[in-house]
């Protein structure tokens, strides 16, 4: 509502909005949502289907707790009902829950209030909302969805009937002015829309099944896409290069009529059973309102204004803004972002780092390693989830007869406050040393129960869950009593492994609070400097004699910032920081350790040294590939990007002297040998252009493209391109260009397919926007077991959820060297990596996982395990017997141990096992389930 | 469609699209464009020609101005445009059309534009058929004057010619006093049952305008100029034009 205050220290005034519904006493039985009478549209499913008054937004909400809508709540709204009251079976609603007014302090603001998708109503010539199987993207994604109103069986809205032929009409609500003031390109629609068109063939089934895309370019510069769309294309998704211009309703009141020119010109009219139009994003009014209340300006398109070289920092110091709310992008660049801003927070607030923290007291754990196990079993009725299918009396009954176990409880919800505090009692009362819980899932469970565990004072690894919720009540509905015979046998396998478990020590080890970064361009040297503002020692490895990499070759950003003093500013700052060690003509020679403890030999100038660090950045950056084609290399005229930007900034009255300059995209991308998009060069040949326009208007500019691929805000520059008189010609991949010399004159034939003709042109130069290639040496990927892709670049662990952690833990990765990138987009992954990195830093020692893999004295070194391990945390190791004889045998390494027990299930020789999931524990789960109910566990 | 390759670059600094720009509001985003048929896909000219409005906006930038300027094509254009209204970038490509009909020599210009043009310029009924004033209100009192006896609900229908001070100056189609006076009625009797006060003029009062679809400017103004000089003799407050 209000803020005031600055950087370090802002106050913010924020209103909450009552949800009467007590959270700590709700358990999401959802009873209340299915007796509420009231029902609402649902908006998360576009308003496609009905929800209730109370309601949880999606199912994967978190907290998963219910609310009650105010507005629609017939109680609320006309004083009679209460209906949910007085079904609730823990007492949560709160009709007396009133809008509260707080106050933050806080040092820093993230904003991320992200997009909403375009409303297509203003363009009526699409019929959306007048033609009934005419839906937006958003509404498709839900009716696609198995937890949408379809249930994930795909029917089309005029007649309930499968869809067999669907067409999606790109750019709707994007770059476009007209009707619409998004001139900008949303990124993320390309994407999507072939994600669904694949997702769709995969729910339909039967003959006459189509999917088609209707396009203007194809924007796929995103890692791994490119190889996406082709995938596509292979598997039947039909792309056609054509925008319809209206669309009818279908002749017998249902479907659509398409009527578009193909791209040479001939006239189609075709039929489809739906079209999606693929909306684009913009920044709602409330988030404007937002920025408001912050002071914070925003660009003409409503977006968060930034500025190059600080993505993600407002006009306002700690203010910083990430996600779509900054630029139209997909998820792995919103993730990423939201680690930068995580970095600006923290450098921000570096003084104020840990003077919060809090840290949870248990008591002295007891020792129970004489003791015979005593089994305390809780059987959960999860509301009526689990008992009104399973007879849980009868399980519990049965419970009571298996042997070790000294006391049986049931309970409505055992995951609640209150059987927390009861489990506890029980443990003292009746000296417990295990505990079963028979409820729903240990993944999202059992942090809980093992947290009671240690607060009564025992092991967390005590507890064992049996989950006769999910994999039982919910599942055998129609079938009540089996589902009890087999609870019964869920819990005596829980039973019978309880009995055997044994308290676990997680390991910790000692953090060296050091960060390596290696790699001294933009992006190394932004981590390294972020990493420093921590407070973190820092080592910055670089291989050439000066830091910069390829910045130095660039002129401008795409806003027309010069780099080059920004550039020496940046070196300038890391080489005067006392926390960073620089080192150039530096090579690392080897690398030993894990996540907190790495140490590396490393050669300066000749000089061998060690390093010791707890992370690494690697920022190993890329350069441009030599092209081999256009006659490159054979004439001085052809010239790649960066030789053009060389000669613009050396002899710009010799340039702006040409008559005509031609530029050709994707020289050795998107072609078989190197199928990605090397995502950089049209934005980089719109700037080159539009410098020569702005030298000499009259100077013939022409760019020959497959896709231009301007995306997010960048498209602006293809727009002004555009009005700058620049020319742009479409060419196949089968139809190249063709260059040769005739008369001393460079000669170049293309087609253009609108006009079916061919143009020739006479270019005083030819510049070739050439590929970008990782430019990382395969020793260091070697050293650190990187994972890469097809194409040489460094893998993420996850590119959606861990966008800059590399698969090898402490290990983070940043710039051209993951994928083609420009400036903004490496210096927020900079950022981003350094913010991870600093994560594992801030911590003196790191506990580990208790579930890792042990050796036994029955490993002989055969190694098997070595070649399955994903985390290459065994290795072999040689040692002597007492009798001196040399054997082998391997050797894990906890740190690096994920705990998956891939070794243990190779093993021939029971040599290796896994804490909590040993041979012994599960071989006794086995014969429990396979024993008959009645009979005693052999 | 010729197969001759297409030549850029050389010295056209006069190319006519950058004329046709500094004409219009914007450059009419004559540079703007993406190429993504939505023009042609609506256009009910598309085909015809072997042309389409992508392809003549494109031949204009790729400085085709021998061809553009020589098509017929620009001819069967009907200035609906469709195109302009689903536009991604808003392109004003029926101006650029128009600004090409102008580039013609006039006498060159289709025969059926040009003479119902030179035909509303005889006098200052306007009419595209030549209908003076004097056939055109006994046309019209004559038609009324049967409809009033044969269809005895519209008695009280009036069809006023001259009346001054009426609030609407209702304007004609020229086709129908002369080929199909019937098709008159059926408007009379809408401002009949909505009780409008309105009037014809026997100056002024074709609607159709030939000389703005000849690309002709004088003569289109002049003809506009007459209509409204009508329209404020009588003193009406409201020129409904049907066309």
């Amino acid at each position: 509502m209000e803020v005031s205050g600055e950087a370090g220290n802002f106050t913010i005034k924020i209103k909450q909005s009552p949800r009467y519904i007590d959270m700590d006493k709700c358990i999401a039985c959802g009873l209340c949502a299915e007796k509420c009478p009231k029902k609402v549209d649902d908006e998360f499913n576009m308003e496609i289907n009905k929800r209730k008054a109370a309601y949880i937004k999606y199912g994967q909400a978190v907290p998963l707790k219910y609310a009650i809508d105010g507005e629609q709540c017939i109680y609320l709204t006309r004083g009679k009902c209460r209906a949910c009251e007085k079904f609730c079976p823990t007492g949560a609603i709160n009709f007396d829950d009133k809008t509260q007014i707080m106050s933050l302090n806080v040092g820093a603001v993230i904003m991320a209030p992200g997009y909403k998708p375009f409303d297509p109503t203003p363009l009526d010539f699409y019929g959306n909302g007048q033609i009934a199987d005419v839906v937006t993207s958003l509404e498709y994604e839900r009716l696609l969805s198995a937890s949408g109103p379809c249930m994930g069986h795909l029917k089309r809205p005029s007649n309930n009937r499968e869809p067999k032929k669907i067409a999606w009409l790109q750019c709707v609500g994007s770059r476009s002015t007209n009707r619409c003031a998004n001139s900008y390109c949303s990124s993320v629609c390309c994407m999507y829309a072939i994600k669904q068109a694949l997702v769709t063939a995969e729910h339909l089934t039967g003959d006459g099944l189509q999917q088609t895309i209707f396009f203007m370019d194809i924007r796929t510069p995103g890692k791994e896409f490119e190889k996406y769309y082709v995938d596509a294309k292979e598997k039947g998704v039909r792309f056609v290069r054509a925008r319809p211009h209206s669309i009818e309703a279908g002749r017998n009141g249902s479907g659509v009529r398409l009527q578009y020119t193909t791209e040479s010109g001939a006239m189609v009219v075709e039929d489809f059973d739906m079209t999606i139009l693929s909306v684009g994003l913009e920044i709602p009014p409330e988030s404007k309102q937002l920025a408001e209340i912050f002071d914070i300006e925003l660009d003409p398109f409503g977006f968060a204004k930034t500025d190059y070289f600080a993505p993600v920092r407002s006009n306002q110091p700690g203010v910083f803004v990430t996600g779509a709310f900054q630029s139209p992008k997909a998820i792995p660049r919103s993730v990423t972002e939201a680690s930068s801003a995580a970095a600006e927070a923290a450098n921000l607030l570096n003084q104020a780092r840990g003077t919060l923290t809090r840290e949870k007291t248990y008591p002295p754990e007891k020792d129970i390693a004489a003791e015979h196990p005593r089994i305390g079993v809780f059987v959960c009725s999860c509301g009526i989830n689990i008992a009104g299918v399973v007879e849980v009396d009868a399980v519990a009954e049965y419970a009571r007869s298996l042997p070790n176990v000294e006391l049986v409880e049931n309970n409505l919800f055992t995951c609640s406050a209150d059987t927390q505090d009861l489990i506890n009692k029980k443990i003292q009362e009746h000296q417990l040393n295990r505990i079963v819980i028979a409820a729903c899932t240990p993944r999202t469970h059992e942090p809980l129960f093992q947290e009671t565990l240690k607060e009564a004072g025992l092991n967390a690894y005590l507890v064992e869950m049996a989950n006769i919720r999910n994999q039982n009540s919910w599942v055998h509905q129609k079938t009540p009593e089996k589902a009890t015979e087999k609870a019964k046998n869920q819990v005596r396998m829980a039973v019978a492994k309880a009995s055997l478990v044994v308290p676990l020590q997680s390991l910790s080890v000692a953090v060296t609070q050091k960060a390596l970064v290696i790699g001294g361009g933009m992006a190394g040297m932004t981590a390294a400097l972020t990493l420093a503002d921590q407070s973190y020692e820092t080592v910055l490895l670089e291989k050439a004699e000066r830091l910069g990499g390829n910045a130095w070759q660039l002129n401008e950003t795409g806003n027309g910032q010069p780099i080059r003093p920004m550039l020496e500013d940046l070196i300038k700052r890391v080489q005067s920081n006392q926390r960073i060690k620089v080192h150039t003509k530096a090579k690392l020679l080897s690398a030993m350790g894990s996540v907190g403890n790495f140490v590396s030999k490393i050669e300066v100038d000749g000089k061998t040294r060690a390093v010791n660090y707890g992370v690494a950045v690697l920022a190993t950056g890329g350069k441009e590939s030599q092209p081999e084609e256009y006659l490159y290399g054979q004439d001085p005229r052809v010239k790649t990007h960066l030789e053009f930007d060389a000669a613009l900034r050396e002899r710009s009255d010799e340039i702006a002297a040409a008559g005509s300059v031609v530029f050709i995209q994707c020289v050795g991308s998107r072609e078989e040998h190197r199928l990605y998009c090397s995502r950089i060069c049209c934005s980089h040949t719109m700037k080159s252009a539009i410098k020569l326009k702005e030298l000499k208007p009259d100077m013939d500019v022409v760019v020959l493209y497959r896709d231009i691929r301007t995306y997010g805000k960048r498209e602006d520059l293809y727009k002004q391109a555009r009005e700058l008189g620049v020319l742009f010609i479409r060419f196949d991949l089968q139809s190249k260009p063709q260059v040769h010399i005739k008369d001393d004159d460079l000669q170049l034939t293309a087609f253009d397919p609108i006009l079916q003709r061919p143009v020739s042109i006479t270019p005083d130069y030819l510049v070739l926007a050439a590929a970008v290639e990782p430019s990382t040496d395969q020793h260091l990927v070697e050293l650190f077991k990187c994972g890469q892709n097809e194409e040489g670049f460094l893998n993420e662990a996850h590119p959606k959820l861990r966008p800059v952690d590399m698969s090898v833990d402490g290990l983070f990765v940043a710039g051209l060297c993951n994928f083609p990138k420009p400036i903004d987009e490496s210096i927020a992954q900079a950022k981003a990596a350094a913010a991870r990195a600093g994560v594992l830093l801030a911590r003196e020692e790191m506990q580990l996982d208790a579930i890792k893999s042990y050796v036994t004295e029955k490993c002989d070194g055969c190694a098997l395990c070595l070649d399955v391990c994903p985390y290459r945390a065994i290795k072999l190791e040689q040692y002597q017997q007492d009798n001196g004889t040399n054997h082998q045998r391997v050797k894990t390494d906890p740190a690096l141990c994920k705990g998956c027990g891939l070794c243990a299930a190779t093993c021939p020789k029971e040599g290796v096992h896994v804490h909590g999931f040993t041979l012994e524990q599960l071989k006794s789960q086995v014969h429990a389930a396979m024993a008959p109910l009645d009979s005693a566990v052999p | 469609m010729s197969e001759t390759a297409v030549k850029i670059g050389g010295n056209k600094q006069s190319l006519f699209i950058n004329e046709v720009k500094a004409l219009l509001p914007d450059g009419g985003n004559l540079n703007l464009c993406l190429t993504c048929g939505a023009c042609s896909s609506g256009c009910p000219a598309t085909g015809l020609e072997g042309m389409d409005p992508r392809k003549f906006l494109r031949m204009a930038a790729m400085g085709l101005d021998d061809e553009i300027t020589s098509t017929p094509w620009v001819w069967m254009c009907s200035m609906c445009t469709r195109c302009v209204y689903v536009c991604p970038m808003k392109i004003n490509i029926p101006q650029l059309v128009f600004y090409t009909r102008q580039s013609w020599p006039r006498e060159e210009r289709p025969k059926g534009i040009l003479g119902s043009c030179d035909m509303a310029l005889r006098n200052d009924t306007c009419s595209a058929m030549g209908t003076t004033e004097e056939d055109f209100q006994f046309v019209v009192e004559d038609v009324l004057e049967e409809y009033r006896e044969a269809q005895p609900e519209f008695t009280a229908m009036q069809a006023p010619v001259n009346k001054k001070g009426a609030h609407y100056f209702l304007n004609q189609n020229s086709r129908e006093p002369v080929t199909e006076p019937d098709e008159m009625v059926p408007l009379w009797k809408i401002m009949h049952q909505g009780g409008a006060d309105w009037t014809y003029g026997t100056k002024g009062w074709a609607a159709e305008n030939y000389c703005m679809f000849l690309a002709d400017d004088e003569k289109w103004e002049h003809i506009v100029r007459t209509k409204v000089k009508a329209v404020e003799d009588l003193g009406c407050n409201v020129w409904l034009n049907t066309e």
